[in-house]
Parts: structure tokens; C-alpha cells; sequence
């Protein structure tokens, strides 16, 4: 079961609060417009969080904040134990830090070789070349590309999916501390996104890397995340893991969002009086539950 | 803190809905009234004529409804140039203008600064500022589609002489509409090459090697992305059955009404009035009387 969350709780200090963040684009201009209007979160060291909502809901600026691409009008943001509206942040650090994915990253690339734009972050925080190699090529084998095989192929001749394998590499090469990915699996076929899903919780267990997802696709949030925040008009609305979240159907639906489609079966289920659980999330519970409740073995299902 | 939304605030092309009598008016007889107040301001050589100029722009932006502030962001990024030009001029002007009307206000070895040298800079920030003001007037207040459509027109006598009129028009066009779209790409891959410790901008005004490299991970995919974009404009306008400027018709017909002569027709007996009236003349009179004054305050202080 992937859907425990880490660690104590409680006991530990976040590795990330927001309190009460608002934010304003172009104020006092004809363009106004708000974005946040009292967010909070906390994030826990390992955990696994996933933000969703409607689009225009205000998550893009939500994480922008999170290593000082914005910095807080009103309300606070903590990162690592770092006040962002702090004057004398130290804001190179805070961006070794927390690694920011955006949405299609493959468009940011700019280096002739795959190898040198990986090494484009490590260098611009001056470590020393064998270093960077290292770190280059353990970010490479994270995302699956080879080395030896990969490091001098030419950057704009790879596929759109290794290409944006190569943009991960180049923020995972910086080594942060907690990873922010905005929409990872947009644009991608459903085999390449599963593989991504399960690298990005591969970080997670294996080096203990902190992980915010933004994502419109619940069926990934709900098999991925730990816990996760709706943000509806700039304004955090719920918070919980995904069972809770998702057994709130007609909320998560009044807000603009789904539930996910395994859910949806199950509580259609129910409300033609099955007597089947609600709150499951993943294809497999779900045909355990049915099988159960219909007096079936998995064996008949299979065939 | 760098602030990457500055490339968002771009006045030039963002048109301000506001409805405003400038607004309404055809956008032939502005783009016209727009071209003769630049002809204007370039063509008038004299103090007096630009603080008239510099009032009548004023009047306008007040009819326009727009704010004053808006008009004149445009200006923020070349201040420091007109800075630097002041004070050349400031130093070194030395000018054929009736210099027997000039008094010196200090002198050291081969600087000399008289009160027609601080003329000079009176004349050159007005300039600066009226051009500013006109062509950001004509974009906050009428829509690209208003404008090609305008231009369109305009240049339609010429196409008997095989003049490509609705072309440029349309290259125009296209140039304005991807303007704020391109700031906006610029932004975001800005954002993400910081997240990867970029740094734009931070490392000395005079290191222009290191500055202009600094500017290749933004420039590549920048570049990348706006071959992208033409490569789907050129589709889309395909797949729509685009074939040129033969035989097209306008959805928008556009007729001129009283208030566009009677607005056009203020223009060019305004401008006529700049270009006739003895202006030069008044300068001289002002420069005079305020050397001859400065001469008395000088033997005042001698005293």
C-alpha cells in the first residue's frame, strides 16, 4: 500500500509552509488581477504532495513561490527553514534546493550536447567538473537515459520524451531537497507517463526527496500523492489524503475537478445499492472489492 | 529579489479597453492624426513648439482616459540612456544655435555649460517623452485588429503599383499580436533557467561577454519557440484557406463619421500651426531673457 504517509506527523517541522499567501498580478494597473487570496499548506519532509484544481485556480503561482521566482505579497512562505520574505535570502541556495519542473520542460533546453545542458545547472552553482560529471550522470541514470550512451547525442535530435527526460536530469542534477513538478505528464503517451509516475516516487523512496505535483489528472494524484490540497480561486478549500478527498465527490465536482474513474465506478456501485466501498482509488482495490461483493473469484474476472 | 514579470509589463501593443471619443475614432484618421503628431515631433526644432506639443499630447491622454503612468511605462527601461545623453550634452554641447543669445553658467578647460546647452536637454527629454506618448496613444487605445485593418486601407491605393499593401499589413499585424505572447514565453523560460541557478543580469554592467552568454539559455529556446509558432501560424492560416490579400473581404467595414474630420482636421491645423507659426523666434526670446536675467544674478553675486 503506496498511500501511507511518511514519517511521524506531528513531531516533525514542515519542510514547506505557506500561510495565508496572497497574491496580485499587475497591481493597480487596468490588468489586475488576483491570484491568491489566503492559501495555506504544510509539507512534510518526504511526503508526497499533490495540488490540484480548476485551471486560473492560482496553483502555477502557488509554486513559484516556492523557490522565489515570486516572492510573498502578503502572508509567508518557509522553505527548509528559510523565510522568503527575508532581505538577506540567500535565494541561489534556496534554488539548489528546491528543484522546479515546469510544464514542458523539453522547451527550455538551450546546450548543443545532452550531457552539457544537464551540467548547466551544477555549474552555475560552481562546483567543480568531476563533481558535475558525477552528478550528471547519476541524474541521467534516475531518468533512465545511459551515460555513456546519452551524454553527447545532440540535444534537438532526441524524441520529445527523452528530451524532457534530459530537462528532468538537468534540475535533479542540482540535487534538491524537495521537487516541484508542474503537470509531468502532460503531452505524454500513457506507458511514458506510468514510467514517469513511478520515477518521481522512485525519488521519493530511494532518496528521500520531497515531491509537490501539480496535476489535472486525478487517476495519477490519486495513485501517487499523500496527501493533496485543492485550491479553488486562489483560496486553499480541503486538505487530506486522497481517500478523503475523493469520497467528497460532489464537492471535488461542485469545484470544477473529478474524482477519478475508479471511484466513480464504485460509487455509481453503490448508488444502485451495491454494498461496495467507495473510497477506493486503484484499478486493482477496486476489482478485489467487486469480486467480493458479487461473489466472484478473480479467477472468472480474469477469463 | 529579480522581478521575471517586468517582460509582462510591456505597454507597447497592450491595447486598454476603456471605450474612451479616442478610442471610437477611425482607425484610419488615427493612425493618420498618430503619424503627423510623430512627424511633429520630429520636425519641431524648437522649445516652445514641444512644450505645445508635450500639452496637446497631455490632452489627449486625458480625452483617452488613460492613465498617465500607463502611457509613459515604456519610458522606465531607457532612462538611464537619457541620462547619459543628458549629460553628454549637458558637457560637451557645443551648439551653432544663436549662441550670441547664450550665457555661459560655468566653464572648466573645454567644458562649457550655457543656458543653450540646457536647452538642448529641455528639447531632447521632451522629444523623448512626446514620442513615447504617441506611439504608446495609438496601441493603448485601438486593437491590432483595428490597426491592420486601418493600415490595410490605408496603403490599398497602392496596390495598383503592385505595392504588397495588405501583406505588410499582415506581417505588421502578426509582429504586435506574438509581441506580448513572445514577453511572456521570454518570462517563462527565464523563470525556469533561474530555477536552474541562472543568474540575468547580476554580474556587472561592464561584463558584456559574460552578459551576452548569460543570454543563451534564453535566446535558443526562445528562438526555437517563435520558429514553432510561425510554423503553426502558417498552418492554421492554411487549414483556413488563406491565400493572400486577392479578393478578400473585411467582416469589418469602416466608415468614417464627422468626428474622425473634425478630430483629423484639429491634428493638421495644429501641426500646420507648429511648422507656421514663428517659434523659433519665441525661443530665442526666452533664451535671451533668461541668459540676459542669469548675467544680472552673476554681477549680483560678483558684488
Amino acid at each position: 500500500m503506496p498511500l501511507t504517509a511518511v514519517g511521524g506527523g506531528e513531531l516533525m517541522t514542515p519542510v514547506l509552509r505557506v500561510e495565508d499567501l496572497h497574491h496580485t498580478y499587475l497591481p493597480g494597473t487596468p490588468f489586475e488581477a488576483v491570484s491568491l487570496q489566503g492559501v495555506n499548506m504544510e509539507v512534510q519532509e518526504g511526503e508526497i504532495v499533490a495540488i490540484i484544481g480548476p485551471t486560473g485556480s492560482g496553483k502555477s503561482t502557488l509554486i513559484q513561490h516556492f523557490n522565489g521566482l515570486i516572492s510573498p505579497q502578503r502572508g509567508s512562505v518557509t522553505v527548509l527553514g528559510q523565510d522568503l520574505r527575508d532581505h538577506d535570502l540567500d535565494i541561489k541556495r534556496l534554488r539548489r534546493q528546491v528543484g522546479m519542473i515546469f510544464q514542458t520542460p523539453e522547451q527550455q533546453l538551450f546546450e548543443q550536447y545532452v550531457g552539457d545542458d544537464i551540467a548547466f545547472g551544477p555549474r552555475n552553482f560552481g562546483l567543480d567538473a568531476a563533481e558535475v560529471r558525477q552528478r550528471v550522470k547519476r541524474a541521467m541514470e534516475m531518468v533512465g537515459l545511459g551515460f555513456e550512451d546519452f551524454k553527447d547525442r545532440l540535444t534537438f535530435s532526441l524524441s520529445g520524451g527523452e528530451m524532457r527526460k534530459v530537462a528532468i536530469a538537468g534540475v535533479l542534477a542540482l540535487e534538491p531537497r524537495i521537487l516541484v513538478f508542474d503537470e509531468p505528464t502532460s503531452g505524454l503517451d500513457p506507458a511514458t507517463a506510468s514510467e514517469f509516475l513511478a520515477k518521481i516516487r522512485e525519488l521519493r523512496d530511494l532518496e528521500k526527496v520531497t515531491i509537490i505535483i501539480v496535476s489535472h489528472n486525478m487517476e495519477s494524484v490519486a495513485q501517487l500523492a499523500d496527501r493533496i490540497y485543492v485550491i479553488v480561486q486562489g483560496q486553499s478549500v480541503l486538505e487530506g489524503t486522497p481517500q478523503q478527498i475523493f469520497s467528497q465527490s460532489d464537492q471535488i465536482r461542485d469545484y470544477g475537478l473529478d474524482t477519478p474513474q475508479v471511484t466513480q465506478v464504485m460509487q455509481g456501485l453503490r448508488s444502485c445499492g451495491r454494498p461496495v466501498r467507495a473510497d477506493l482509488l486503484s484499478v486493482r482495490e477496486a476489482e478485489e472489492e467487486i469480486c467480493r461483493c458479487f461473489d466472484l473469484t478473480e479467477r472468472q474476472v480474469d477469463h | 529579489m529579480t522581478d521575471y514579470s517586468a517582460f509582462g509589463n510591456l505597454t507597447i501593443g497592450q491595447y486598454l479597453p476603456y471605450g474612451s471619443l479616442v478610442h471610437h475614432l477611425d482607425p484610419r484618421a488615427k493612425i493618420v492624426m498618430f503619424s503627423l503628431l510623430v512627424a511633429g515631433v520630429t520636425f519641431a526644432s524648437s522649445f516652445s513648439a514641444s512644450v505645445l506639443l508635450l500639452a496637446a499630447l497631455m490632452g489627449i491622454v486625458r480625452l483617452s482616459r488613460t492613465p498617465l503612468r500607463y502611457a509613459l511605462q515604456g519610458l522606465r527601461p531607457a532612462l538611464p540612456w537619457i541620462a547619459i545623453f543628458a549629460t553628454l550634452q549637458l558637457l560637451f554641447y557645443q551648439g551653432q544655435y544663436g549662441s550670441d543669445v547664450c550665457s555661459t553658467i560655468w566653464s572648466w578647460g573645454f567644458i562649457n555649460i550655457t543656458t543653450c546647452s540646457i536647452r538642448q536637454i529641455g528639447l531632447m527629454v521632451l522629444r523623448l517623452l512626446e514620442f513615447m506618448i504617441v506611439i504608446s496613444l495609438l496601441t493603448l487605445t485601438t486593437t491590432t485588429a483595428e490597426l491592420t485593418h486601418g493600415m490595410d486601407l490605408l496603403l490599398s491605393p497602392l496596390r495598383r503599383l503592385r505595392f504588397p499593401a495588405h501583406e505588410l499589413s499582415l506581417i505588421f499585424a502578426i509582429a504586435l499580436r506574438f509581441a506580448p505572447t513572445l514577453a511572456g514565453e521570454l518570462e517563462r523560460i527565464m523563470k525556469a533557467q533561474a530555477s536552474r541557478g541562472a543568474d540575468f543580469g547580476e554580474q556587472g554592467r561592464l561584463r558584456f561577454i559574460q552578459r551576452t552568454r548569460n543570454m543563451l539559455p534564453l535566446m535558443v529556446p526562445l528562438f526555437l519557440s517563435a520558429l514553432r509558432r510561425a510554423e503553426d501560424l502558417t498552418l492554421a492560416m492554411e487549414a483556413r484557406g488563406y491565400t493572400g490579400g486577392k479578393g478578400r473581404t473585411s467582416y469589418v467595414t469602416l466608415s468614417a463619421q464627422p468626428a474622425d474630420y473634425l478630430a483629423l482636421g484639429t491634428v493638421c491645423v495644429f501641426c500646420a500651426i507648429l511648422f507656421f507659426l514663428p517659434l523659433e523666434t519665441l525661443d530665442t526670446l526666452i533664451v535671451a531673457t533668461v541668459s540676459h536675467n542669469m548675467q544680472e544674478v552673476y554681477s549680483l553675486i560678483a558684488h
